[in-house]
């Protein structure tokens, strides 16, 4: 039957070219609206800073009119996950914001681009050499600094003012910080602080305040299990007192100011990065007011200035000149800088720093003037945390769960960190 | 996906190959090929490939960025012998399906009893019911859920509880029972099971003076053992394999103090916050031989309990 089969034929070679083509609409999608190219832009933050990075790709885009920027954010902890799943699958977008530590993961996975090759279009001449050198791995520039950020203690003003506790000064210790905490408890109610149990990094700035660190020069483990023992005694009998956020609130922190009990009204302090503090103002419109971390017992200063974040391409990006150009836009460009403010931390480019620190409004001036206070004081910033960093930070606060839900005594949960800890480093 | 996992009934061969004993004039088969290409390809590129790729990264180190690393039965070593974690996930997945599949199978069929002898509406309910099975999947229902057992969300308001998902002896009741909220497809088997039984049974057995209680013993259960049976396989499968719920209210860590930890969201933490690739695949193919050899057990235990109508003819 030939007509039959031809006619079969036809259909079957009409549903081929009708799968081709729908194959083909799912593919890389590069060229959309008229041969624009097309950038994706991945980062972390909160929606203060959405609409403000929203702004500055905006005029980017209005500069270039040959590009198209398709930004995405979500908070810190859900962002490392699916950056994590993109760049496996050789998806990862084409400009990225990445942490301190992903930098040493990311760059020797071949995930992200050598920006020197893009040298024409990216400026770095006017970012501080030491700074510059945090995106640096075996001499390669893989990323650029995008702001500096330091720890604080974030409070509510009016909260802390009307429990009548004397108000924090310009330095105090971890017993001090842990009075207040007690006093704040007992005038207002409520916890004082979140449980600080949970978070490395502020068991690095306790660490540190004794003159230990987190890791060694080779990457090793820089403390032993008597020292976070020593650190979750602390944090979980000032949780006993009622000084901190008890575990139920605990629990719920994902990396977003919206899900603290400070954000949540359930504690009037909170220990956070400067940059992000800022998202509290749309949550306490009555102010916060930052002051430095608590030091070590004789006045040794454990926070330091980390580059708060960092920009990078991605190695497999058909248009490394385009996305170089936004990241240089993003860091060089003076109108960029006058948008974009402290949201990522103090700019980076040191001409537009000085330029725009004294046009800095609200609670950017409030970060700048912050930082401003703590220059010279603090020590340098540890060389980037390795690679299996990434993972321990999600053990750590982990690990303490068990402790703040009483179900691991801190001696138990501590030595598990380690053992944990040893093995990440080691593979 | 509850409704996907439902074997379709063997398809009747068509006419034309039972009787001929030579084949009439050879047919082309290549329209048939060129028809099921996308679905050989689909299986072969999206199924048997990532399988095969899956069970070469259970035998190496792989942290997704670097090339993958033979390490041998390290992984599965490891699993057994040196990761209490491991073992956690296990138990909470375990007391998961203790407590999940068993609840949701008795609402099931609590309902659908009581829908079936409904007089008017029966759609209507029907639909209502089925309704959470179409929605509960979605990781927003799973957010809702959260939201609802949290510290101050609805429960908390209704009961004074202090929010289940923030206490650890609770939150994996609370992921349970969205689970079990979910009942509506078994629910609809049963249903259909229950329409199957012959009203003479009922009669025959009211005659011999049985009440309500006796005739669901006595007609409705070995009746609907199948049916039963059917449903249990099914959704212990899907219990053990269960994810959306617990990474929405475990806060996608499994927690709180790893009370959520159910083997699938350990599976991902490896995999995709550690970076372990080669470990959770050796997970996921334990996982899957758990899975065929849980199955393979309630089928052996279902000829002692499972009746079928036909064998009374034999």
């Amino acid at each position: 039957m030939p007509g039959h089969r031809t006619k079969g034929f036809c259909a079957s070679a009409a549903a081929l070219v009708l799968c081709t083509m729908l194959a083909g609409c799912g593919g890389s999608g590069e060229s959309v609206g008229g041969g624009k190219v097309v950038l994706r832009y991945t980062w972390w933050g909160n929606p203060d800073r959405a609409e403000r990075t929203e702004q500055a790709v905006a005029l980017f885009e209005k500069q270039h009119p040959n590009i198209q920027v398709q930004t995405s954010f979500s908070a810190y902890e859900a962002y490392k996950q699916k950056l994590a799943t993109q760049a496996a699958g050789g998806d990862a977008p084409d400009v990225m914001q990445l942490d301190y530590r992903q930098i040493d993961q990311y760059a020797s996975g071949g995930v992200l681009l050598d920006l020197d090759k893009e040298k024409a279009v990216l400026r770095t001449g006017e970012i501080d050499a030491g700074l510059l050198a945090t995106g640096r791995l075996d001499d390669t520039q893989y990323a650029i600094p995008q702001g500096r950020g330091t720890e604080t203690v974030a409070y509510d003003v009016k909260a802390w003012k009307a429990s009548g506790v004397p108000l924090p000064g310009r330095s105090w210790t971890w017993s001090e910080w842990a009075d207040a905490m007690r006093a704040l408890a007992e005038k207002t109610g409520k916890p004082g602080a979140t449980d600080p149990g949970q978070s490395e990094d502020c068991f690095e700035v306790w660490l540190r305040g004794q003159g230990k660190s987190l890791y060694t020069k080779d990457g090793g483990l820089g403390f032993t299990a008597d020292d976070l023992t020593r650190w979750w005694t602390f944090t979980d009998r000032l949780r006993r007192e009622g000084a901190v956020s008890p575990a139920e609130q605990t629990t719920q922190l994902d990396g977003s100011v919206e899900n603290t009990p400070l954000g949540r009204g359930e504690a009037t302090a909170d220990s956070n990065w400067d940059a992000p503090a800022s998202g509290f103002l749309a949550l306490i419109p009555s102010g916060v007011a930052l002051p430095p971390m608590p030091s070590g017992e004789d006045g040794t200063p454990g926070q330091y200035f980390k580059p708060s974040m960092f920009l990078g391409v991605g190695a497999g990006t058909g248009h490394p000149k385009e996305a170089a150009q936004l990241v240089d836009f993003l860091i060089n460009d003076a109108q960029a800088a006058k948008i974009l403010g402290a949201t990522r931390g103090i700019p980076v480019n040191e001409s537009i720093r000085e330029r725009t620190e004294s046009q800095l409004k609200d609670f950017d001036k409030t970060i700048a003037d912050y930082q401003a206070s703590l220059e010279g004081s603090l020590k340098a910033p540890p060389q980037a945390p390795p690679s299996g960093d990434n993972a321990l930070q999600a053990t750590f606060q982990r690990d303490y769960d068990q402790v703040s839900y009483e179900r691991m005594s801190p001696r138990e949960a501590a030595e598990n960190y380690v053992t944990e800890a040893k093995a990440e480093l080691r593979s | 996906m509850t409704t996907t996992d439902i074997p379709a009934p063997a398809a009747r061969k068509p006419a034309a190959t039972t009787a001929p004993k030579r084949r009439p004039k050879r047919e082309s088969q290549g329209p048939a090929w060129v028809f099921l290409s996308p679905w050989v390809l689909g299986a072969i590129v999206l199924t048997l490939l990532p399988m095969a790729v899956s069970l070469y990264l259970s035998f190496t180190d792989y942290d997704l960025f670097n090339p993958p690393r033979w390490v041998g039965l390290r992984n599965y070593v490891q699993m057994f012998t040196e990761d209490p974690r491991y073992w956690r996930s296990v138990m909470t997945t375990l007391t998961y399906v203790v407590i999940a599949v068993p609840l949701q199978l008795a609402l099931a069929l609590a309902v659908a009893l009581a829908l079936k002898s409904m007089k008017r509406g029966k759609g209507f309910y029907r639909s209502a019911f089925y309704a959470p099975s179409l929605l509960g999947a979605s990781m927003s229902i799973a957010l809702v859920w959260r939201a609802v057992f949290n510290d101050g969300g609805t429960v908390d308001n209704l009961l004074g509880t202090g929010g289940w998902v923030n206490k650890p002896g609770w939150a994996l009741l609370a992921v349970a029972l969205l689970t079990v909220w979910q009942f509506g497809a078994p629910m609809v088997i049963f249903l259909a099971g229950l329409q199957q039984i012959p009203g003479e049974l009922y009669e025959a057995a009211a005659v011999d003076g049985a009440g309500k209680w006796r005739q669901f013993v006595s007609v409705t259960v070995p009746m609907l053992s199948p049916v039963l049976f059917f449903n249990l396989v099914l959704q212990t499968i899907q219990a053990f394999q269960v994810f959306t719920p617990a990474f929405a209210i475990g806060a996608g860590k499994g927690g709180p103090a790893d009370s959520t930890l159910v083997y699938t969201l350990y599976l991902y933490d490896r995999g995709f916050v550690a970076s372990h690739m080669g470990y959770a695949s050796a997970m996921a193919w334990v996982l899957l031989i758990v899975i065929g050899a849980v199955t393979a057990v309630l089928f052996r235990t279902s000829r002692s309990w499972v009746f079928y109508a036909s064998e009374g003819d034999r």
